[in-house]
């Protein structure tokens, strides 16, 4: 009976039920709008200079744009029940690929060895949908042990399945992915209602892993000199803080309003590195000023309330952790990556969300914001269904 | 979800991270805005500087005499090269120009990075082609006219001229560019500033790579001005030619076999000359022979040939730098003091035309009561002479009586009487010259003495003070007076055209662009002198019966002369130059100037032939052969002989 009932759910009800999260929908869409602008003035001079056509870069973000949209809108009318049942398959996967890319089908870039070879023009950086992977398997735990308290042994399992692919990851290397497992981890165990000991206990257990990590010298030197170079804010301009250095001056340079689009001399003439990828946000700051930095910021400011309300409103616990998960993932990566820009943290190499140019990021970014956007269109129960 | 408060903690926190942000973009981008937008501009702009073609310098006809001339040269600049193509770069450039890679890689060191040099001269014009078609190949290679200095007249003026080369640590220093070349003697140096000019700048937009994106603004050089000189390149050609005629004959007149080195004291090693405009100061020739071509050190010259021009110390202008006993031809400064201050010798009656007997020697006793016996040059003496006659025959014994005058004369007279006129006429300061390194030379006087004494330089006796004798010897030139040839033209002048004393000068003015004077140099008087026009007619007459009267020193040097010899009037010097150090003897300094027309001069020539002996018999030839050409035109001259051996 209850699947006829829910094939008469009326039309209107139905669309109450779908009706999608507005300001969520439209930050997404202004933000990867602005990325491919952004995309755009940051790699078009270099490309015309080179005697290519200047929107080669541009070209495949906006269907990097497209394929991201299409995953949102997808992954928003998927139903969270069905994916917490995929969960356990959904992690393996991810481990799986993780592992994959360490054997020699991985592909060694700038010294790391983090993507897959997906044909002659695409490659799976697998590390980007384990991000979501940990996110649901996280989200599936805590919905069924959390009752508002945590127990010890829950604790351990959620660090279990955090630690084993972050140890998978740090072998890559990739330090910036690694914390993010870790601060989502924290937010996630802290909103499922840990104590304040065992707070504490994930606090003194993480400091140690740290220092473990530097005692038995498993950083990669590049890793240190950046961290060394960070501390170290004397340091001329040779080092590696060059490129914050750069970063900052083309943002400061930016002023209130901005040097406008195309203006950029500082991004577009290249001086700061990464400038299309980690470092997109030097391109907002010197290009649109401090109103287009605001802007953007704002609109993050914006997914993360519309993410923890949908958090509160969630029908299921699970599509809450979700929501919870996808909000720290996206604070994480918006505060190291813009934070790394304007100096006030060291150089991780994690993309800006929706911003940076890079597929699986932004398809990744996509997926985990439209599961969280699952939750909230899901958010009122089925008919019959208690809530 | 139980306990929402959490969440909310959460979103808080998460919020806050965004804040932190916010705040962080306010300070960079509001307070901090202007310090970021300068560095932004700095490191966006590359500055490439195009030298300015350095200003001509020309003679008072207008001839060149130093200019430059456009080499198509091949000039790397490195700020333009990519590092990652610089490698390759070098190797087609070295094929290109046919040198070992090797040495091009060298030279790129050698400048730094960033440097701008040039790395071939003068290449032909299909090569100049073949690199302006391939640019893409050659990125920071460009084909430019570089500015080669060129020096016409070759060793004609060199050391007025002088020569450029790089500078010093100093220059770098007060702001010159290290590519750029200075002006390191003669007018070259001196007039550096006005030769310049600009230097054009091209402004490029750069990327991080130091890629060309664009020009921004071109800014095209500003060549030097042009130097009109007041010297006369015929006069000076003459005055060269002159001056390496007399060096041989005094060489063959002493010493035909010897090498001419400083240490040889017997050896004649060089002749200088001035030809001054007597009425403005104006140099119409200076030159010390042996000279230099300046275009070595544009072209360069092998070592052996650079340390025989060190040996004879050809780079010094020794018409302002060398300072010489200027013995007789002294004795004019005395002349002009005695005529003017009534100083005549003790026994004789006290005018300037009252007799006096000049015998071969003079036995005086100084007033401590020693017997002292002063030899003159002239052996067997002059016989019955006036101050006039005294200075004809250039009589030592009249002009030392009129020292002792001064200096017995108890108070009657400022006992530095004499060497204040000789300060008066220009001697013991600097000209002031418009060129460097000149040298003031040395009028002594007690003070002087007694300061040498203080400070034990060995210049002067140990012991005893400032005599009656240092002053006889200063009176005829001797002792411790030093003066240069220009010094002595100066005092020439000054004498004959009545008492100023005009300050040197061998440039007439900066040119404008119609070809006319724009900024002038214009004669300063340094001192005027009232001279008694007595005075000055008696000088004119006197010098010129040295050259035409029966007992003239300088007689049978100007027998040749030719016509208007009548309107030549001088004076012989014969300097002895006592080496302290081993006391030998080195060949006199052989003197004599020369002024041209007596009834009005205009022209003053002094000549000094170093180790050349007798005035009359090698100095006064060689000035000869310059008045000659002055009066006479080039036609005029006749080839050089020796005259008598006269003081």
């Amino acid at each position: 009976m209850a699947v006829t009932a829910g094939h008469r759910v009326g039309r209107l009800e139905r669309r109450e039920r779908l009706r999608p999260d507005i300001f969520l929908l439209v930050s997404f869409l202004v933000l990867s709008a602005l990325g491919i602008l952004m995309v755009y003035t940051a790699t078009a001079p270099r490309l015309i200079a080179q005697g290519e056509a200047g929107d080669v870069v541009m070209r495949k973000q906006v269907v990097f744009v497209i394929i991201g949209t299409v995953v949102f809108l997808v992954s928003s009318l998927v139903d969270t029940r069905k994916l917490r049942a995929a969960t356990p398959l959904i992690y393996l996967v991810s481990l799986a690929s993780l592992i994959l890319v360490l054997t020699p089908l991985g592909d060694v870039r700038a010294g790391a060895q983090r993507w897959i070879e997906l044909g002659a023009s695409f490659q799976l950086q697998p590390s980007e949908p384990a991000k979501v992977a940990v996110i649901l398997a996280l989200a599936a735990l805590l919905a069924r042990d959390s009752d508002g308290t945590l127990h010890w042994r829950s604790v351990a399992r959620a660090i279990g399945l955090v630690v084993l692919p972050a140890v998978l990851i740090f072998r890559q290397p990739d330090l910036g992915t690694m914390l993010v497992f870790g601060f989502i981890a924290v937010a996630m165990l802290f909103a499922a209602g840990t104590s304040f000991r065992q707070m504490g206990f994930l606090v003194v257990a993480s400091i140690v892993g740290t220092v473990a990590l530097f005692q038995f010298k498993a950083l990669k030197v590049y890793q240190l000199t950046r961290l060394t170079a960070f501390l170290d804010q004397s340091s001329s301009l040779e080092n590696a803080n060059y490129n914050q250095f750069q970063s900052e001056v083309a943002i400061g340079s930016g002023g209130f309003l901005g040097k406008g689009v195309f203006n950029g001399t500082q991004t577009n003439l290249s001086f700061v590195p990464a400038q299309a990828t980690d470092f997109i946000f030097t391109a907002v700051g010197e290009q649109l000023g401090f109103i287009g930095g605001a802007l953007v910021l704002g609109l993050f400011a914006v997914i993360i309330w519309r993410l923890m309300l949908t958090a509160v409103v969630a029908h299921d616990t699970f599509g809450s952790f979700i929501a919870v998960g996808v909000a720290s993932l996206i604070a994480f990566h918006v505060f190291v990556n813009v934070g790394m820009t304007m100096s006030l943290l060291p150089v991780t190499g994690l993309p800006l969300p929706f911003l940076s140019n890079g597929g699986t990021a932004f398809v990744t970014m996509s997926l985990a914001l439209g599961l969280a956007h699952s939750a909230w269109i899901h958010r009122a129960p089925l008919p019959g269904e208690r809530r | 979800m139980k306990g929402p408060w959490r969440v909310a903690v959460l979103a808080v926190f998460f919020l806050g991270l965004l804040v932190v942000l916010t705040l962080r973009l306010w300070s960079l981008q509001l307070t901090e805005a202007a310090e970021y937008q300068d560095q932004a501009d700095r490191q966006q702009i590359l500055l490439v500087s195009t030298p300015a073609p350095r200003g001509d310098i020309v003679d008072v006809n207008g001839v060149l005499m130093a200019g430059t001339r456009p080499a198509l040269s091949v000039v790397v600049n490195r700020k333009l090269i990519p590092v990652e193509v610089e490698e390759s770069v070098i190797q087609r450039l070295a094929v290109f120009l046919g040198i070992p890679a090797a040495d091009l890689r060298q030279e790129f060191e050698d400048h730094g990075s960033g440097a701008r040099f040039t790395v071939a001269d003068e290449i032909d014009s299909a090569d100049a082609l073949f690199l302006a078609e391939h640019t893409e190949d050659f990125p920071g290679v460009a084909v430019e006219p570089v500015p080669v200095r060129i020096y016409p007249l070759g060793v004609t003026g060199g050391q007025f001229i002088g020569y450029i080369g790089r500078p010093t640590e100093a220059d770098i220093e007060a702001g010159v560019r290290s590519t750029d070349r200075v002006g390191k003697a003669g007018v070259e140096r001196e007039y550096d500033s006005e030769l310049q000019g600009e230097p054009g700048a091209v402004k490029y937009r750069i990327d991080a790579q130091g890629n060309i994106l664009g020009l921004v603004n071109e800014q095209s050089p500003q060549p030097g001005g042009t130097i009109q000189l007041t010297i006369d390149s015929a006069v000076q050609a003459q005055l060269e030619s002159a001056l390496a005629d007399g060096l041989q004959l005094a060489r063959n007149a002493y010493n035909p076999t010897c090498r001419p080195v400083q240490e040889d004291p017997k050896c004649p090693i060089r002749a200088v000359g001035v030809v001054l405009d007597a009425k403005d100061g104006s140099v119409v020739a200076m030159a010390s022979v042996p000279g230099y071509d300046p275009t070595i050190f544009v072209d360069g010259v092998s070592s052996d040939e650079w340390n025989e021009l060190l040996e004879t110390a050809v780079f010094n202008n020794f018409a302002i730098q060398g300072i010489y006993a200027p013995a007789s031809t002294f004795k004019a400064i005395a002349y002009v003091a005695a005529m003017e201050e009534g100083i005549f010798p003790e026994t004789a009656v006290q005018t300037d035309t009252g007799q006096y007997f000049c015998e071969g020697l003079l036995e005086f006793r100084f007033q401590d009561g020693s017997p002292q016996v002063y030899r003159d040059w002239k052996a067997d003496g002059h016989g019955p002479v006036d101050l006039h006659t005294a200075l004809q025959s250039s009589c030592d014994v009249y002009f030392w009586e009129v020292a002792l005058k001064v200096w017995r004369s108890s108070g009657q007279y400022d006992e530095a009487l004499l060497q204040d006129w000789a300060r008066k006429l220009g001697f013991g300061v600097d000209t002031g010259i418009d060129l460097p390194f000149e040298q003031s030379g040395l009028i002594p006087d007690r003070a002087w003495f007694d300061e040498q004494q203080a400070e034990g330089s060995g210049r002067v006796r140990a012991e005893g003070g400032w005599s009656g004798g240092d002053l006889m010897n200063t009176v005829i030139g001797q002792g411790d007076v030093l003066v240069t040839p220009l010094q002595l033209a100066t005092a020439y002048a000054a004498i004959v055209n009545g008492g100023t004393v005009w300050q040197p000068r061998v440039v007439a003015g900066v040119l404008g662009a119609d070809g006319e004077i724009a900024i002038p140099n214009d004669p300063v008087i340094l001192n005027d002198i009232p001279l008694a026009q007595r005075t000055v007619d008696f000088i004119r007459q006197d010098l010129q019966l040295v050259v035409n009267g029966p007992a003239g020193t300088a007689r049978a040097a100007f027998e040749s002369f030719g016509p208007g010899v009548e309107q030549i009037g001088g004076k012989t010097g014969t300097g002895e130059v006592i080496k302290s150090a081993d006391a030998s003897k080195e060949v006199d300094t052989a003197w004599f100037v020369g002024v041209a027309p007596v009834s009005d001069p205009e022209y003053v020539v002094a000549i000094v032939i170093e180790r050349g002996g007798s005035g009359g018999r090698i100095a006064a030839p060689t000035a000869r052969q310059v008045l000659q050409f002055l009066m006479l035109g080039e036609e005029g001259v006749t080839d050089i002989a020796e005259g008598a051996e006269a003081d």
